[in-house]
């Protein structure tokens, strides 16, 4: 370290060294928290995050390797360890724990750990992390509960407790968390991953606290707030004014037959200020689809942030332009004690409604909706072991403006596939076989920019097991826009070992499944954009080619014929059927 | 030691020569780097460095060769075609693949993932399976082999990568197909995955050998040649090829695996910085390798380069490093740096929106910058340092006369462009290549929260040395180091690097008594291969480090732990314990799986190190020449006295504004620096304070 520090603030050197080094102990918590978990299914981009936020509850700086679904949690539930746990009363050495999702959190498995930060005697920051944990009871392994009606179903629920008091683990606490974990050890694991995060934060920080001092670490924090806000403001301005509307149907709950659920929002750009206004969306479920605020307020920044300059900072000066109205008892914002477990089907449903409000703003950004991530979990026993896992899948992203949907991706806001484990590793900790994964042919749905595609996989049992799967956008598959048509539906399926095929609620829980069985997942693909018959013929032929196309759909959906073995377009007989109807 | 050593380094614009002769004398050569056929600039250099020490063609006795071949190759989407024969049901493997959207992209609903390296129409399933555990679930039936042998043949591949599912474990179904397709393609480059980088994870192991596929042949067609055409002059000794790694591996040992050499030539230049702070008492540098067309940037710490295992070709991402799920990942072992299109053949332009741009594009060897008068046209900032001085016409780059004129023709439509002066041109674009090179330095330092101000800033390559002290006054950083022969400092640091081999292998079982022998079996057995690939290195005084991927039952990541000597079973554990807690900060009592083990076998040299060329006494550094050069900020042309860094003498001190010019390079000191001579003939630098400018400018576009 340089014995002759500059000292004062205006040192834009210091300035940005400070600011890398506040996001580089974020991120390198976030890493720590997802290598060293012990959930089997937490893999690079997964569902983790962490945080530095300041005293008075702030977010500083946010993990970015990490799911975009948890922009909001950190700096949701902190204020509820601060309405419990007054600040003034907090000792160096005290870690904190939280899963509540009405007191911020998100639901049973997502374990949130705080730790503040201390300097001159006073709390000064707090350092979190969050994981999806590998178990903590509820009525289905794994925290999947497609089909609980309350959080009691969900797991076990902790208020702000301690886990840890000046350095002494809260043995207590911890035993308590083990008791009602199918899987205590792995559970464990994970809390001491989530407080070994919270110490990386603290070191770093605590390092910059020695050599700058409070004052001005926390003078340079708001100045850098402000800077971000600023930013945001200036970007929001950019916006045309004016109030624009959006909205999207959720397939259903699983547990009231029929009922569809309707996301509505208003999103009024003014001024350089953003207000979202849920008012019109459907009341609360009964099923688990209920998205409690902080994943709302997840799904509503991505959105709005779709729209401005990806490289402003996520901390306090995004958040500060933005108002949001949340209808009490609503699907985005439930009473207690409604289940919150699939959340993610509604925060989606809420980011396809903001995207298409915003694209009448900025129409060269609309987009068609994408098939949403589809969940599921195997468990069983082996041997006496009881194993499980957690399996996700992706549909195919909706078309955009210019360019047809990557597959298999969706929705926009999940990272991508670096979330999904691979098929040997997969293999070398189950009694599972995966047979095939592939792209589904003619899932995409048509438009003059195609719909990404969905896939399909299909998985062999090497020992007895429970199944339960959630999905959504397979009963009423992602819509197409501006003409373009819906993508094909997906499917949960069994394919029983000696050859009936049976067809799976898209929201199903504990389907018993024995050896040599298979369950088949097959994605929605996203929706289509603009009129298929504007699709370029070369276009059209190209996707054949590539297999992504039927020749027979080549011609039903985009009116193209192709000659001999589809090697090229046959202009005259494209022209024909173009003509004879629209498409 | 006996005879010379040559290590030769091929740049996208040069072609640099380092000879070490036997009585430790160096002597440095730089030729344009001939693209059609880069071993037509190699034979050149050589023999002109062979003509200049005065040394007979047979008295070479090693010639070290770092390449850049294989990252090009892949991120020029040249090579190829390359098939992929994968199991039956993940033909969509690399389609689907493992991508993800990171950073800025996911706030991008116009992103789009790159295409997958294997088209569709080049994919093949063959019907067979193994499970995780070796059982054959589906046998490979000679019926099967014949279908998608013939099918592969029909499609013409030039490479074919083979990687079947769990052939990390058993290799006895991808074995088959890969040489029953050797035997029906004898002219096609067929890799097996197990024989590349037999470790777990499909797609990463698919992706590391399709890459192998895609520049094999191409490697294995150039580095024959480049034996036959040495040969022809008379250099007839082994060609040594550096790896990725840090390490140099025989011609045949690289053309069996070319994916280890994705940064060969990236590692020697980190290596060469490390070397030479370590040799001047820095344990701590910041390599800053500006060449032709990009720059280069890596740290050293404690005299060590950080080596990654989870590299990614034309990856993204920010905190110093690609994120996995971005660009072309490579499982084999890659000295960490970043790099950015910057060099000094990188094209300035003027953007449709008006603003100034500089790079990505190069002029490269050919037509190279306006200046050489080789054709090219485009202003580069090699033109732009010319017209600002920092250049002269006479300063010889490889052999190459710099033309005024035409460098000023060059810039004159982007100055009217902008509506200003050809110098304030010129001096914009040597500014905007300052900051883009200044984004390679922070994304290796402050973006992983590491403060530069506390390192030495080593510059080199033809270009480094002319803009290190304006970026080492942005940074604040004290201490530069401009090494001797710095235009040529990657090719000497060739000279200095030793023959090493690392293997994988996935050995997936649990770390206890039961598997103490299976495991120490793998590590013998990979000790042996790896000892068998490197020539001599079945004696006593090859170094074996072993070190092991671990991780808790059931966890997804594992941990690479350094094994201490002579450590199986509970030692094993204890180092894992003691590993995780280090990087973690908790451990827990459950049991340890083992994954994988890791072996690297290095054959220690004597280290050849060039002796000072002269021993005269100090003198007073004394100006050959003066000429008016524009440094930045000062608005006008100052008369600066130029200095031959040959006839400076150690302990020589020379105050800015001057020039210190050397063979290859130019190094700029500008007004309040210093530089002061030791007595290996570096220069070190002591840059002017500054008044803490933005080191980059801000992110808003």
């Amino acid at each position: 370290m340089p014995t002759d520090e500059p000292t004062h603030l205006d040192d834009a050197i210091t300035a940005d060294v400070i600011r890398s080094g506040l996001s580089v102990a974020v991120e390198e918590a976030s890493i720590v928290v997802v290598r060293s978990a012990h959930s089997t299914f937490i893999q690079e981009g997964a569902d983790a995050c962490a945080a530095l936020l300041d005293a008075r509850g702030q977010l500083v700086a946010q993990s970015a390797a990490t799911s975009l679904m948890h922009a909001a949690s950190l700096r949701c539930s902190l204020p509820s360890l601060l309405e419990d746990v007054p600040a003034a009363s907090m000792q160096p050495g005290d870690v904190f724990v939280l899963n509540d999702p009405y007191r911020g959190g998100i639901h049973a498995n997502d374990l949130i750990v705080f730790r503040p930060i201390l300097a001159d005697g006073r709390v000064a920051f707090f350092a979190g992390t969050l994981v999806h944990v590998a178990d903590v009871g509820g009525v289905a392994a794994g925290g999947l509960a497609a089909l609980a009606t309350d959080t009691f179903g969900e797991g076990l629920l902790l208020p702000p407790v301690h886990l840890a008091r000046g350095g002494e683990p809260a043995a207590d606490v911890r035993r308590i968390v083990a008791r009602n974990s199918r899987v205590p050890d792995k559970v464990l694991g994970d809390v001491d991953a989530l407080v070994a995060g919270v110490h990386v934060i603290a070191a770093r920080v605590e390092d910059l606290l020695a050599r700058h001092g409070v004052d001005r670490l926390e003078a340079f924090v708001d100045a850098w707030l402000v800077e971000t806000e600023r930013r945001m403001r200036t970007q929001l301005a950019a916006l045309p004014a004016g109030t624009y509307h959006g909205s999207f149907v959720i397939d259903g709950d699983g547990v009231e037959p029929g009922r569809t659920f309707d996301v509505q929002v208003a999103v009024t750009c003014r001024d350089g200020a953003v207000d979202v206004d849920f008012a019109g969306t459907a009341t609360q479920a009964r099923g688990a689809i209920n998205a409690s605020v902080s994943q709302a307020l997840s799904g509503v920044v991505y959105g709005i942030r779709c729209f401005v300059d990806p490289t402003i900072p996520m901390n306090e000066g995004c958040w500060r332009p933005i108002t949001v109205h949340l209808p009490p008892g609503s699907l985005v914002n439930p009473t207690p004690p409604a289940a919150c477990g699939g959340r993610i089907v509604t925060v989606a449903a809420a980011v396809e409604a903001i995207l298409a409000a915003l694209a009448e703003a900025r129409p060269d950004l609309d987009t068609a909706a994408s098939g949403l991530i589809h969940v599921f979990t195997l468990s069983g026993r082996r041997g006496g072991t009881p194993w499980l896992n957690l399996f996700y899948e992706f549909g195919g992203v909706g078309a955009r403006v210019g360019a047809d949907g990557p597959d298999a991706t969706g929705c926009f806001f999940l990272g991508g596939r670096s979330v999904i484990p691979q098929v040997e590793p997969i293999e070398a900790g189950n009694p599972v076989v995966v047979r095939a994964t592939r792209l589904r042919v003619d899932s995409g749905g048509p438009g003059e920019w195609r719909g990404g595609l969905g896939v399909e996989l299909e998985l062999e049992l090497l020992s007895d097991a429970v199944a339960t799967v959630r999905g959504d956008r397979m009963l009423l598959p992602p819509p197409g826009a501006g003409g373009g048509s819906p993508g094909r539906a997906g499917e949960f399926a069994v394919k029983r070992r000696d050859g009936r095929v049976e067809t799976l609620a898209v929201k199903q829980a504990d389907v018993p499944l024995a050896t040599g069985d298979r369950l088949v997942v097959r994605t929605s693909g996203g929706g289509g954009l603009g009129v298929p018959a504007r699709r370029t013929p070369d276009a059209v032929l190209a996707d054949v080619v590539a297999g992504r196309v039927t020749t027979d759909a080549a011609g039903r959906d985009y009116g193209v014929a192709l000659g001999p073995a589809a090697r090229a377009v046959d202009v005259e007989a494209t022209e024909a059927l173009r003509r004879a109807g629209p498409r | 030691m006996s005879g010379a050593v040559v290590g030769v380094d091929i740049g996208g614009t040069f072609t640099d020569v380092a000879l070490l002769d036997a009585e430790g004398r160096l002597t440095i050569g730089k030729q344009a780097t001939t693209p059609e056929d880069p071993r037509v600039g190699v034979v050149e250099a050589l023999r002109h460095v062979l003509r200049d020490a005065g040394i007979e063609a047979g008295a070479v006795t090693r010639v070290v060769h770092g390449t850049t071949l294989a990252t090009n190759v892949v991120v020029e989407h040249r090579g190829g075609p390359v098939a992929l024969v994968t199991t039956e049901g993940f033909g969509d493997l690399l389609a689907l693949g493992r991508q993800a959207r990171v950073e800025d992209d996911r706030y991008d609903l116009r992103y789009t993932p790159p295409a997958p390296l294997v088209a569709p129409a080049l994919t093949f399933e063959v019907p067979e399976r193994v499970s995780a555990h070796g059982d054959v679930l589906v046998p490979l039936s000679d019926a099967a082999l014949g279908g998608v042998v013939q099918a592969v043949t029909d499609a013409r591949p030039a490479g074919v990568a083979v990687c079947l599912l769990h052939s990390y474990a058993v290799p006895d179904h991808e074995r088959r197909v890969a040489a029953a397709c050797r035997a029906a393609l004898p002219d096609a480059f067929v890799v097996a995955s197990c024989d590349v980088w037999p470790e777990l994870r499909e797609y990463e192991r698919a992706m590391t050998t399709v890459v192998c596929a895609l520049v094999g042949p191409i490697m294995a067609t150039y580095l024959a040649g480049l034996e036959e055409q040495l040969a022809a002059i008379g250099v007839r000794c082994p060609v040594e090829v550096m790896e990725s790694s840090g390490g140099v591996v025989s011609t045949a040992a690289a053309i069996r695996r070319p994916v280890c050499t994705v940064e060969s030539g990236g590692a020697a230049g980190v290596l060469a910085a490390g070397t030479i702070g370590a040799r001047v008492g820095a344990a701590d540098v910041i390599s800053f390798d500006m060449g032709g067309t990009t720059a280069k940037t890596g740290i050293v710490r404690h005299g060590h380069p950080t080596i990654a295992h989870d590299f990614q070709i034309a990856g993204r991402g920010s905190f110093g490093g690609a994120r996995p799920g971005t660009g072309v990942p490579v499982k084999t072992p890659v000295v960490d740096l970043a790099e950015v299109g910057a060099g000094g053949g990188s094209v300035a332009w003027v953007d449709p929106g008006g603003a100034l741009r500089v790079g990505p594009r190069s002029a490269g060897a050919v037509p190279g910058p306006a200046c050489y008068g080789r054709g090219g046209a485009d202003p580069t900032v090699t033109d732009a340092n010319l017209l600002l001085g920092y250049l002269g016409v006479r300063d010889l780059a490889g052999g190459v006369t710099l033309d005024r004129a035409r460098a000023e023709s060059a810039v004159a439509p982007i100055a009217a462009a902008l509506g200003i002066e050809p110098v304030d041109a010129a001096e914009a674009v040597h500014e905007i290549a300052n900051t883009t090179m200044a984004a390679a330095i922070r994304m290796v330092t402050v973006q992983r929260g590491i403060d530069p101000r506390d390192f030495t800033l080593v510059a080199f390559g033809g270009a480094g040395p002319v803009h290190v002290a304006r970026l080492a006054t942005q940074f604040g950083i004290r201490a530069v180091l401009v090494p001797w022969a710095a235009g040529v400092a990657s090719a000497v640091g060739l000279l200095r690097s030793e023959p090493t081999m690392e293997l994988v292998q996935t050995v997936l079982v649990d770390l206890d008594d039961q598997h103490a022998d299976a495991i120490e079996a793998a590590f013998a057995d990979l000790e042996a291969r790896a000892r068998r690939e490197l020539a001599g290195a079945d004696g006593p005084t090859a170094r074996v480090t072993r070190s092991a991927d671990l991780r808790y039952r059931g966890q997804a990541h594992q941990l690479t732990v350094a094994i201490p000597s002579g450590g199986r079973g509970a030692a094993l554990t204890r180092a894992f314990h003691d590993t995780y807690r280090h990087t973690y900060g908790v451990a827990s009592d459950a049991p340890v799986e083992f994954v994988s083990a890791r072996v690297r076998v290095t054959l220690p040299r004597q280290a050849d190190e060039p002796r000072r060329t002269e021993s005269a006494p100090p003198t007073p550094a004394v100006a050959d020449e003066t000429r008016p050069v524009r440094f930045v900020g000062t608005g006008e042309l100052c008369d600066t006295p130029v200095f031959d860094w040959v006839r400076l003498t150690a302990d020589a001190s020379v105050a800015g504004p001057a020039l210190v010019t050397g063979a290859d390079t130019t190094v700029v000191v500008p007004p309040g620096a210093t530089a002061r001579v030791d007595d290996e003939l570096n220069l070190h630098l002591s840059p002017p304070r500054g008044t803490g400018g933005s080191v980059v400018p801000a992110s808003e576009p």
